[in-house]
């Protein structure tokens, strides 16, 4: 027996001495991202610069890509052993286990500069007054449309406040069953977060302010109207339902022209321009005589409460958001709108839309900061708005359901 | 241990055994005995990721059980998924096993084949499926043109989706069948050359000769298939994300939603403990229903002997 | 004419087996545009054959295949020794609370992951194992439930008067387990490498929970980097999907002789 035990010893030894780790001699930041592709790179890039600055400090950039972000970020928190700076979006769930930065801002007021920040950039961070993320970058929603197949099919372009009913007219035209085409394309189970949008520009909003009630709000008519109108588009073939039985995303068939438009953000571009797509970019459209709104997706960085390195951390999310930073981010959209206006963005044809929907985008508080149960209510909106778009109609009944059966969250 | 003829110190004898064992006990206190009682003890607790945790006993359980129609939804919804997949899954192995098992030429091309997908994982595998179960522009679809079939809503269609659940998760069989293949090729073959001089037909030698004989690994793969079937998590996820409309919705999906989605660890704990106990008796039930067919050449069942 | 009928239907099933895998291969030399065609294209017109080194040199894959071997070949040695020791244990001996503890062994096979995810995490943060390959490997010494079942199986096909006769002769319980035994599983036990390599070539939760910086990442952490909620960067996905497939294929291609030719009854004749 005893040679049964000193092989798995041996084994043991072996393994352990072929893994000896490094001595670290240099502080060590970390920094979880969930940034992939060209956007990690950029994050990489910024912390590199920030590296140069700080002599003796490294940055680990820490890329959980895929789907495993979330699930990291559990388990890091769940044991105790956060990284030290993160991007994070789900304030209201780790609130607790984060650095409120009101203190920090205010003392170093004069050299982050907040006036230069959009107004409603610094609202999603927010939570019962105390601010948990400083913004590094965000994007609002635009249409992208392909000129090469706008112009093969002798369709006007479409512009600056266009409506729903100009987007079906226009779509309509590019279907063509051989060849597999449409006009658009309706995702079946978009984000919630983002699917928002269209409620508030049609005049309603998922759940009320006070964040207690959902009846006649998440269904009411102007909601079903959104999703009816949706069915309808899918009914009608002006679009294409992606994500239920079509599982190849919108971005994918805009890409191959197999759609001629496609609703969409700055997670979309740098994908766009790699294909060699020839692109345009229109606002989001109106529903007749109303305001639009856009989401606003951002991209903010907190800091964990229990880090050991609380003033490097602060050091490098002021770094993030200073104009060098900001200025690196070239694939979502500068958060100072000094940087904006110096490289142009704010009046070139590509950027402009995105910059003109967030001055009227400010207005609304995405759901999920209004209630702690709100990703429990989600799912069940989930269900009824895919629902309503693959049955190509009916949503009042299907809203009317999730309202119900999410009743028990509200208590 | 009792009756051995040869005389050895007792304590010896009591030793060997539990040392050959001992890695796993071992394993068992360091990685997974903690674990098991620190989730018991979360499905009692209100625990958040992070943030005040707050005892409440049977509370979790209770309200999975009576006020949570999700729970019994995805409870459903994996009872049917596996009885269909684990028969499924076992057969076809057993088939593909028996089809190898005679091949003369390419045998070994063959088995690589079959085993293929079981080496393909994760985000490619996604990509793979949707291609073929895509409605517009689909592998799948488009071969049943030819046929004169209409277009088939695979991943859209709420009572199609889990059939191309099922049949994305069989296409993985490749371990299975090769288990099987390997108890296949242990059977001697004296036994089926007795049989043919007796004038056994080749169907009655699959019956009665091979089936028994492969006893232990049908048991095993029919163990480990209701295991699978019931954390059957990723394909889903990943293909339907528990869609169309929460058609394929299975209970591992579930717990895992409680745990990231709503970051409720104490109610994704206590999910995971009915689950856990759930399959346990399924598996023993197996286990006691396959001693009375399956053969074991080496079972000690009379008293035992000791090494 | 059965045997006819019998490789027909075998290739036609090879075939259906392999489709995808070719698929996948296709779309890692597509050119963009060509990805969507429909009808599907079988042999595209242009052949991108750079898209591979391309995609690999992306990210610092060649770390990433580092680690990856590094992880795979000291976990399966361990898993391969401590599961037939464990599992020739539980096969050939009996003790009191066998039974109980074999139940206990198939148990561990039923907990789902979640749960065990963050008491892991814990522990191994505790003693200093986070970010380091070390959750990943040595856990594989103290055998895997999966796996001793497994390997239980076979051995009870093995009669029982082998043992004894070895016996006769003086052999020790460890003697027995070592020299004949293990010949006799060869076949399991190269099942049980193959297959724990694959799991642990393409496990890719555990890497994510455990490990943090780029510099440690496996193979499968490195290809989700080319993944985001928005977006799937399909031709490298493709690309090193199919890189990372052919070391296990050919591993699995040269093991499968093995696992069969060596099969446990010609060997016990032998």
């Amino acid at each position: 027996m005893k040679t049964v035990h000193a092989l798995i010893a041996g084994s043991l030894v072996a393994s352990v001495l072929g893994l000896a780790q490094p001595a670290v001699a240099e502080e060590v930041l970390r920094f979880a991202t969930w940034d992939s592709d060209e956007s990690l790179a950029i994050e990489q890039a910024i912390a590199r610069k920030f590296e140069e600055a700080h002599p003796g400090v490294k940055v680990q950039v820490e890329a959980y890509g895929g789907d495993g972000y979330d699930q990291k970020l559990a388990a890091g928190f769940g044991a105790g052993n956060p990284p030290d700076v993160m991007y994070m979006w789900n304030f209201p769930q780790y609130k607790t286990s984060l650095m409120p930065l009101d203190d920090l801002i205010t003392r170093d007021a004069a050299a982050l500069d907040l006036k230069d920040f959009p107004e409603g950039l610094m609202n999603a961070s927010r939570i019962d007054g105390k601010t948990y993320g400083m913004p590094a970058g965000f994007t609002t929603h635009v249409v992208f449309y392909n000129r090469d197949m706008f112009a093969k099919a002798g369709v006007e372009e479409p512009k600056a406040g266009w409506t729903w009913d100009d987007l079906r007219a226009k779509a309509g035209k590019f279907r063509n069953e051989a060849e597999k085409t449409y006009g658009f394309a309706v995702d079946a189970k978009p984000d919630p977060y983002d699917f928002e949008q269209f409620l508030w520009s049609n005049g309603t909003r998922y759940i009320s302010d006070d964040g207690k009630t959902i009846d006649g709000f998440m269904n009411s008519r102007e909601a079903a109207e959104v999703l009816d109108m949706f069915g309808d588009m899918a009914k009608r073939q002006e679009a294409v339902t992606v994500n239920v039985g079509e599982n190849t995303s919108a971005s994918a068939l805009f890409k191959s022209g197999k759609i001629a438009m496609l609703e969409g953000a700055m997670w979309n571009k740098s994908g766009l321009d790699e294909s060699g797509v020839k692109y345009g970019v229109a606002p989001l459209p109106a529903f007749a005589g109303k305001p639009v709104q856009s989401a606003i997706s951002i991209s903010a960085m907190s800091i964990a409460k229990d880090t050991k390195q609380a003033d490097l951390a602060w050091e490098f999310v002021k770094f993030y958001a200073s104009p060098e930073a900001v200025a690196m981010r070239t694939n979502d959209l500068p958060v100072r709108t000094s940087v904006a206006d110096r490289k142009g963005m704010t009046t070139d044809p590509v950027y402009k839309p995105f910059f003109d929907v967030l001055a009227v985008s400010s207005k609304e508080r995405p759901a999920f900061l209004k209630n702690p149960k709100w990703a429990q209510i989600q799912e069940n909106l989930a269900v009824a708005i895919e629902a309503a778009i693959t049955e190509q109609g009916n949503a009042q009944a299907h809203l009317d359901e999730a309202v119900q059966r999410s009743q028990r969250f509200l208590k | 241990m009792s009756h051995d003829s040869r005389a050895r110190p007792r304590l010896r004898i009591s030793l060997t055994p539990y040392l050959f064992i001992s890695p796993w006990v071992l394993g068992f206190l360091l990685f997974t005995l903690g674990p098991l009682v620190f989730s018991l003890t979360m499905s009692f607790y209100d625990w958040p990721v992070v943030g005040e945790r707050s005892f409440v006993g049977f509370g979790n359980y209770r309200s999975m059980l009576t006020e949570d129609p999700m729970f019994w939804e995805s409870l459903g919804i994996t009872t049917r998924f596996a009885l269909i997949y684990v028969p499924f899954n076992i057969v076809l192995s057993f088939l593909l096993a028996l089809m190898l098992h005679h091949a003369r030429f390419g045998a070994g091309f063959f088995r690589t084949a079959f085993y293929l997908p079981s080496v393909i994982s994760g985000v490619a595998l996604v990509m793979i499926w949707n291609w073929i179960y895509s409605q517009e522009y689909g592998l799948l679809n488009y071969m049943l043109s030819f046929a004169g079939v209409e277009p088939v809503n695979w991943l859209g269609d709420k009572q199609i989706a889990v059939v191309a659940i099922i049949i994305a998760s069989l296409w993985g069989l490749g371990g299975t069948m090769l288990i099987l293949l390997t108890g296949l090729k242990g059977i001697p073959r004296e036994l089926y050359e007795a049989a043919t001089v007796s004038g056994v037909p080749g169907w009655a030698q699959t019956v009665y000769i091979t089936i028994p004989m492969l006893g232990p690994m049908l048991v095993f793969t029919f163990i480990t298939s209701i295991i699978s079937a019931f954390q059957q998590l990723t394909i889903a996820l990943l293909l339907t994300k528990g869609g169309p409309q929460k058609a394929t919705y299975f209970f591992a999906m579930y717990i895992y939603d409680n745990a990231f989605k709503f970051y409720d660890m104490g109610y994704a704990a206590a999910g995971s403990w009915i689950m856990f106990l759930f399959v346990l008796a399924l598996s023993l039930l197996v286990m006691r229903w396959s001693a009375a067919w399956s053969y074991y050449e080496g079972e000690l069942k009379s008293g035992g002997r000791d090494a | 004419m059965r045997k006819l009928l019998l490789h027909s239907a075998l290739t036609l099933l090879a075939l259906l087996f392999i489709l995808p895998f070719y698929w996948t291969f296709l779309s890692a030399v597509k050119s963009t545009a060509d990805l969507y065609q429909f009808p599907p294209v079988f042999w595209p017109s242009e052949w991108h054959f750079e898209n591979f080194a391309a995609s690999w040199n992306k990210l610092p894959f060649n770390t990433f295949l580092w680690n990856s071997t590094v992880v795979v070949v000291l976990s399966t040695i361990g898993q391969v020794l401590s599961s037939s020791l464990v599992a020739f244990g539980f096969a050939r001996f009996r003790f009191p609370g066998r039974d109980a503890l074999f139940i206990l062994l198939l148990a561990t096979m039923m907990i789902p992951w979640d749960v065990k995810m963050i008491p892991l995490y814990m522990e191994f943060n505790y003693i200093g194992w986070i970010n380091t390959l070390k959750p990943l490997i040595v856990p594989s010494y103290f055998a895997d439930a999966f796996f001793v079942f497994m390997l239980r199986q076979f051995i009870m096909t093995v009669p029982l008067e082998i043992d004894e006769a070895a016996r006769m002769d003086g052999a020790s319980s460890f003697d027995i387990y070592w020299r004949i035994h293990l010949p006799l599983m060869l076949p399991g036990l190269i099942l049980v490498g193959t297959f724990h390599f694959m799991n642990a070539w393409n496990d890719y939760l555990g890497p994510l929970i455990f490990l943090n910086d780029q510099s440690k990442y496996t193979l499968t952490l490195g290809l989700a980097l080319f993944k985001n909620p928005h977006d799937v960067d399909i031709t490298a996905v493709a690309a090193i999907t199919t890189l990372l497939c052919l070391p296990p294929l050919a591993l699995f291609f040269v093991a499968q002789r093995y696992i069969m030719d060596g099969a446990v009854g010609s060997a016990v004749k032998g």
